[in-house]
């Protein structure tokens, strides 16, 4: 080849010139229609698409008139339970003095009896003298403490799982731990009858949500089986999605323990995640207090996320989630109650490590928690006009009405049988819910919270006490 | 981190990060180095040099644009929201005919002038021309937000 066809020709302006004038006239249309269009472009003021219906002038005149403002404050009527409350002084351990009077606890959640107890307040001691109060800072702005880190790691020992994260308010931990993992376009199963805090998490989750039959594991694979149908028709759309089931250990509302088997089998056979929200079983179930899994026996790597709540058996504040290191650590980041929360004053820290401690030392308080359920819950069943929904193991028990009429009327008759086992020693309470919140609100009921420290004659005598109040109320 | 001075903590830093200082200058630098790029291979003459550019720029801005959807990153702010948003449909949240997305449309027409003018309007480089400039020019509408044509990249 020649050197003058290696190097590329020179292009004259006027040869350019040249072919612009001889351009062929489909192709000036196209130039001069695009130039057009640029300049209407350029012109156009920019808008959002509309989502929303448009409204007429009129109607929106319409529409504030017919507006009523609703009081700030709405009418409470004069008795609500929320105006008078019971003033507890001093510690609500086994005793508790409730408006100057000493009562029996059957009322706060204090199963291992924690909460009073000399070791642990002597370390929380200390720890108050070490490191103040509070800590001033969330997690990633210098509030991390040593003791937070000695706690996870003590959690994490202790579930025998990689790693675990502490919250700092029990609510905020599974609240927080939902919608770290669950997004738009996921989808969640969970249990009719989870607790409030679980709700809001899914809420906050903007997930779908479909809710199977309490403790049904029938309904459950039914609707995982129509999901598996629906994927089947959109395999696209089933690839990006995640799905996860979610369920409690032992339920608050209504004291029953997860079928944990079941619920594996199905999570192998139609793979789902498991998330489970051990705040009432964990230091209650297992042979040594590690949760629903021991309890069944099934191996902790088959779950993958367990959260719990360290204000019931622990006796502290906060809550915490352990499983495997990819899972967690993914909330370091995510789980919004941990990035822009205040952390866990270390007093309470160190207080949490010193309970796991002792559950680690004496690992026979659990089958005595066990025993004094059971104790109870057959008690319990004795009484004429009231039931008992639960587990017989199940430290959180619920005392309906045998005969159910009306919520209101039915409140109104267990407020009275509580203010009276009042009066005669043994503090119990109703079980509160936001009436208007709640996904599926349990019948009006007792709640009754064992302690490990009762003893028989302590269960005798509530029950007595329980039974006595029952007949000339109802 | 890709501000225009409108970025704050709790945003799609998509959404405003063409908004930034400096962005069109750049790419009007990063379009004129590609070309330089492809003007430099020895076999190639100015014509199909310019075709090419515009080529390669409008299959990128599709790439780019129109066919990768999300965030590079973890969206804690939004719970998925632009899991399945394209970056175009992302940019101002979705606010159309802002001057982002004005200089984004002009930026392929321009070059589809330029192409055509350097490669003396010869009938066959107008073919790839025009082609990849629709390609780009069309999804881009306000009446194309958010559609999938036959469920292609949906999910």
């Amino acid at each position: 080849m020649a050197v003058e066809d290696v190097i590329v020709e020179p292009w004259y302006m006027m040869q350019m010139v040249q072919a612009f004038l001889q351009a062929p006239v489909y192709h000036i249309v196209i130039e001069v229609l695009l130039i057009v269009w640029i300049i209407g472009l350029l012109f156009s003021k920019s808008y959002r698409i509309q989502e929303r219906v448009q409204l007429t002038e009129k109607e929106k005149e319409d529409l504030l008139a017919e507006w009523q403002p609703e009081p700030l404050v709405p009418d409470t009527p004069e008795d609500h339970p929320a105006l008078h409350p019971r003033v507890v002084s001093g510690k609500a351990g086994l005793k508790v003095v409730v408006d100057g009077k000493e009562c029996l606890n059957l009322a706060t959640l204090n199963f291992l009896g924690m909460l009073g107890n000399k070791r642990i307040e002597k370390a929380a001691n200390s720890a108050l003298y070490k490191y103040g109060v509070g800590s001033c800072g969330p997690r990633g702005f210098y509030g991390t403490v040593d003791v937070h880190l000695d706690l996870e790691d003590k959690l994490a020992k202790f579930t025998r799982t990689e790693e675990a994260i502490l919250y700092a308010y029990g609510f905020a931990t599974i609240a927080s731990a939902i919608p770290a993992y669950s997004k738009r376009g996921d989808i969640v199963f969970c249990d009719e009858g989870a607790c409030f805090a679980i709700q809001k998490g899914l809420l906050a989750s903007r997930s779908k949500v479909v809710y199977f039959k309490h403790n049904d594991m029938e309904d459950l694979e039914r609707l995982l089986k129509e999901q598996a149908k629906d994927d089947k028709k959109n395999p696209k759309k089933a690839a990006v999605t995640r799905r996860f089931v979610l369920v409690e250990g032992i339920y608050m509302n209504y004291g029953d323990i997860v079928p944990l088997p079941k619920l594996v089998e199905l999570k192998y056979k139609y793979k789902v995640r498991i998330f489970i929200e051990e705040s009432l079983s964990f230091g209650v179930l297992g042979d040594n207090g590690r949760g629903v899994t021991e309890h069944f026996g099934v191996p902790i790597e088959d779950i993958d996320l367990i959260s719990a709540n360290m204000e019931m058996s622990l006796a502290s504040i906060g809550g915490f989630c352990c499983g495997d290191s990819f899972v967690i650590d993914h909330q370091r980041l995510s789980g919004q109650g941990y990035c822009f929360s205040a952390s866990l004053p270390p007093m309470l820290s160190v207080a949490a490590s010193e309970a796991l401690l002792i559950m680690e030392e004496k690992p026979g308080i659990f089958e005595e928690l066990r025993t004094r359920c059971k104790w109870l819950h057959a008690k319990l069943s004795s009484i004429p006009g009231l039931k008992v929904c639960g587990e017989p193991i199940s430290p959180i028990m619920h005392l309906q009405l045998a005969a159910q009429s009306s919520r209101t009327e039915d409140t109104t008759k267990l407020e009275t049988i509580c203010n009276e086992c009042m009066n005669q020693g043994v503090a119990l309470t109703v079980a509160r819910y936001l009436e208007g919140e709640e996904h599926l609100l349990p019948p009006p009921s007792i709640r009754i919270a064992v302690n490990v420290e009762l003893t028989e004659d302590d269960i005798n005598d509530a029950t007595s006490v329980i039974t006595n109040v029952a007949k000339m109320v109802l | 981190m890709g501000d225009g001075g409108t970025t704050y903590s709790g945003v799609n830093p998509n959404a405003v990060w063409l908004n930034s200082r400096g962005i069109w200058l750049s790419y009007v630098i990063a379009v004129t180095i590609l070309h330089l790029i492809l003007l430099s291979i020895p076999f190639l003459n100015v014509a199909q040099a310019w075709t090419l550019t515009n080529v390669v720029h409008n299959i990128g801005n599709y790439i780019f644009l129109h066919m990768l959807k999300g965030t590079p990153w973890e969206t804690n702010w939004d719970q998925g929201k632009s899991r399945l948003l394209t970056h175009w449909e992302q940019i101002d949240f979705g606010e159309q005919f802002t001057t982002t997305r004005k200089f984004l449309f002009l930026a392929p027409v321009i070059l589809f002038i330029l192409a055509s003018f350097y490669t003396k309007y010869d009938p066959l480089h107008f073919v790839f021309n025009l082609s990849t400039m629709l390609l780009v020019l069309i999804p881009k509408l306000p009446q194309l937000h958010g559609v999938r044509i036959f469920g292609i990249n949906k999910y």
